[in-house]
């Protein structure tokens, strides 16, 4: 039932608030940024996106379940770490499928301690995440790690190598495993246990789904998204270092809530959250264009993740403030009544 | 009907499970809580044995030199002060303050800069400068409820970027600023200063910290509106207590304990870095939980965090002797705080209380 134009159309806006952002900056940057309207550019920015963009996926599903999942930026560094670590021993197929199963371990070892020993996901992964970045210190010795055979450059060459224009192997791994996963998420059945779950997860149980299992599905999706991230960013760049992962977190974290994942859990999509992770790039490409520093760049996103925590905290307390209060009624009523009325009913904060 | 859907979420069982949940409840008094602090302390002195057995066995050398005790006594106070400040934030059931890190290092930043000045105004200007960090963290927290663990990120992450903002990513040095060698040497005896040539500020700060929180925690009134708010923060709302005000007060005490701390360490590197505060929030929290506070809020006693933080600094010193270098360290306190935390969480649900 449509209770007013206005309010629907509001309500409409919110809904397709990310990609209006994207519109409104990527038309600001276009217009105003120097150099920033190019296929050269843009190609650029997709590049710089790939990891985190891949990232955000699982973290997405993970949040849609209502927990978060610290430990990302550390699972990134650890299966770059790995890749390239390992690839003088295993060769480049083993040591991936080594970095990828250890980013599946971990997710495993969130997942169950969250479902059954019931312990807070940030608090576990808080934990994970400094068994982790002590596990990759102690690997690598605080060193990066590269590999600088003809084979692993010609990897690295191969994945930029411009299929059509603005899509690169890169590039197009991302983007099917965004399809894959918004479709998983949508159309089928599992998909959409993980809304239910993370909607509420005791009726989920009463409804007869196996909670558990989906929690832990959603962190090992998530660190296994990381893994890959990791490694296809170490393949293009042949270089793992120590502080590959080290912000990722902010900005996906940022990424997924303006993206309109509710921290809460139960609303979402991937993606939202990765049109959220190119818009906020091309704002990020736009400071170092207008010739501002990478300081201004770490500044600026850290500034970006607080507004959208504080903004979301403040709708949710709005919410609750005027819960079983009805905000139309009071406006509709203002209109009929005398103005004496109207600020009787004005100093009640209608 | 339900065959593969894994066991009930809390909550979602009958009423025959609740009233049996009814039955389960233990009631703890004083003497039950005093044990569980004393039992941390055991453990601390586990520890020590397992040190003194080390040494006797020729593992490690140098145990229980009198260099070394004091050695392990200075890394606690450190972890202590920051530990004693954030378990306000952990009893009020807001889990931790991560911004702690870059609050230290902002902290030092501040004072360098302000020593030009004076000591004392450098000193107020930096824990002023902190305390305002804690009087937002506790506003949006309090207030609108925001995820504290995201939001004190978030904040850590912006305090990050205005240091590296301001001070273009460059280190900074007391005796560079133009203040007076008199003054740089006060900054210098922060850290350094021993009364008896044995027991350090820091110490004596820890210990006073420890008193005036447990005194607070358990004999003021605003221990009690904290009890209350951490272990059941919309009873407490309904009861007429100002719980926006309890979890700000937290946040300046978490922000201002940091700051402390914050003072400390830089006037132990002699420079004032970003990264000078790195670790602490984790090293903190896991003294925390050690000690007997849980992560649900309203539960634990100051000691208790003391005795977690003494467990911290022994364990240390020991993998440190053994030869295990500082990363594998960070491995063994991730592993030892996600078995706390479960171990706590699961005691807590069989006793039929709430999950932590």
């Amino acid at each position: 039932m449509r209770r007013s134009g206005k309010i629907n159309f509001l309500a409409q806006g919110d809904k397709y608030r990310i990609y209006i952002l994207f519109v409104v900056i990527f038309g600001f940057m276009s217009i105003f940024a120097p150099k920033f309207f190019s296929v050269f550019n843009f190609t650029t920015i997709l590049n710089a996106i790939a990891m985190n963009a891949t990232v955000a996926i699982g973290f997405t599903v993970v949040m849609i379940c209502g927990q978060l999942d610290l430990s990302i930026g550390t699972v990134i560094t650890f299966a770059g770490c790995l890749t390239l670590g390992l690839q003088p021993l295993l060769g480049f197929p083993g040591s991936i499928a080594v970095a990828v199963l250890g980013g599946a371990l971990v997710g495993f070892l969130n997942g169950i301690l969250v479902a059954k020993a019931k312990i807070n996901s940030f608090i576990v992964t808080l934990g994970t995440m400094t068994i982790l970045q002590g596990a990759i210190y102690q690997y690598s010795g605080g060193n990066s790690i590269s590999v600088t055979t003809d084979e692993a450059f010609a990897i690295s060459d191969f994945l930029q190598v411009s299929l059509l224009p603005l899509l690169t192997p890169r590039i197009l791994i991302t983007l099917i495993l965004v399809v894959a996963v918004e479709f998983m998420l949508r159309r089928t059945r599992a998909g959409r246990n993980f809304y239910i779950v993370g909607g509420n997860r005791n009726t989920a149980w009463l409804a007869g789904i196996n909670t558990d299992r989906y929690l832990i599905g959603a962190f090992v999706l998530s660190s296994v998204m990381a893994a890959i991230g990791g490694v296809v960013s170490v393949l293009v760049s042949t270089a793992a270092t120590l502080k590959l992962g080290e912000i990722s977190l902010m900005y996906v974290i940022s990424a997924t809530i303006i993206g309109g994942t509710a921290m809460s859990g139960g609303k979402g999509g991937v993606l939202r959250s990765v049109i959220a992770i190119l818009s906020l790039e091309m704002l990020y490409t736009g400071i170092i264009l207008f010739g501002l520093g990478n300081e201004v760049k770490i500044f600026f996103a850290g500034l970006i993740l607080a507004y959208v925590v504080l903004y979301e905290a403040y709708a949710t307390y709005r919410h609750e403030k005027n819960l079983g209060q009805r905000p139309e009624l009071m406006k509709e009523l203002a209109t009929r009544l005398s103005t004496k009325e109207k600020k009787l009913l004005g100093s009640r904060g209608a | 009907m339900s065959d593969n859907r894994g066991p009930a979420p809390d909550g979602a069982t009958d009423g025959a499970a609740t009233a049996q949940a009814d039955t389960r409840s233990v009631k703890t008094g004083s003497l039950s809580s005093l044990v569980n602090t004393a039992g941390v302390y055991g453990i601390a002195l586990l520890f020590l044995v397992l040190g003194a057995v080390l040494q006797f066995t020729g593992a490690i050398g140098n145990f229980l030199s009198p260099q070394n005790l004091l050695n392990i006594v200075d890394a606690v106070a450190l972890v202590g002060i920051v530990a004693v400040g954030m378990s306000f934030v952990t009893y009020s059931g807001n889990y931790a303050d991560m911004s702690v890190p870059t609050t230290m290092g902002l902290t030092g930043y501040i004072c360098i800069e302000l020593l030009r000045y004076g000591f004392i105004p450098a000193i107020i200007g930096a824990i002023g400068v902190s305390l305002l960090i804690g009087v937002l963290n506790g506003f949006v927290v309090g207030k609108f409820k925001a995820n504290p663990i995201i939001w004190t990120l978030a904040v850590n992450y912006v305090t990050m970027g205005i240091i590296r903002l301001v001070w273009v990513n460059k280190q900074i040095y007391p005796d560079m600023k133009g203040s007076s060698p008199d003054v740089v040497a006060l900054f210098d005896a922060i850290y350094r200063l021993r009364f008896f040539k044995l027991i350090g500020l820091p110490l004596v700060i820890l210990i006073l910290l420890v008193v005036i929180g447990q005194f607070v925690l358990t004999k003021t009134s605003f221990g009690v509106k904290l009890k209350l708010t951490g272990s059941a923060p919309k009873a407490a709302k309904l009861s007429g207590i100002p719980i926006e005000t309890v979890i700000m007060t937290s946040f300046v005490l978490a922000a201002f304990t940091a700051a402390i701390a914050g003072l400390a360490v830089t006037s132990l590197s002699r420079v004032g870095a970003w990264y000078n505060g790195a670790g602490y929030d984790f090293k903190a929290v896991t003294a925390i939980v050690i000690g007997g506070m849980t992560l649900a809020g309203g539960r634990g006693t100051i000691l208790g965090v003391l005795g977690g933080s003494l467990i911290i600094g022994i364990l240390n010193n020991i993998m440190t002797l053994i030869g295990i270098g500082t990363f594998s360290q960070d491995m063994v306190r991730g592993a030892i705080f996600i078995l706390v935390v479960g171990i706590n969480a699961k005691s807590l649900r069989s006793l039929g209380r709430d999950d932590a």
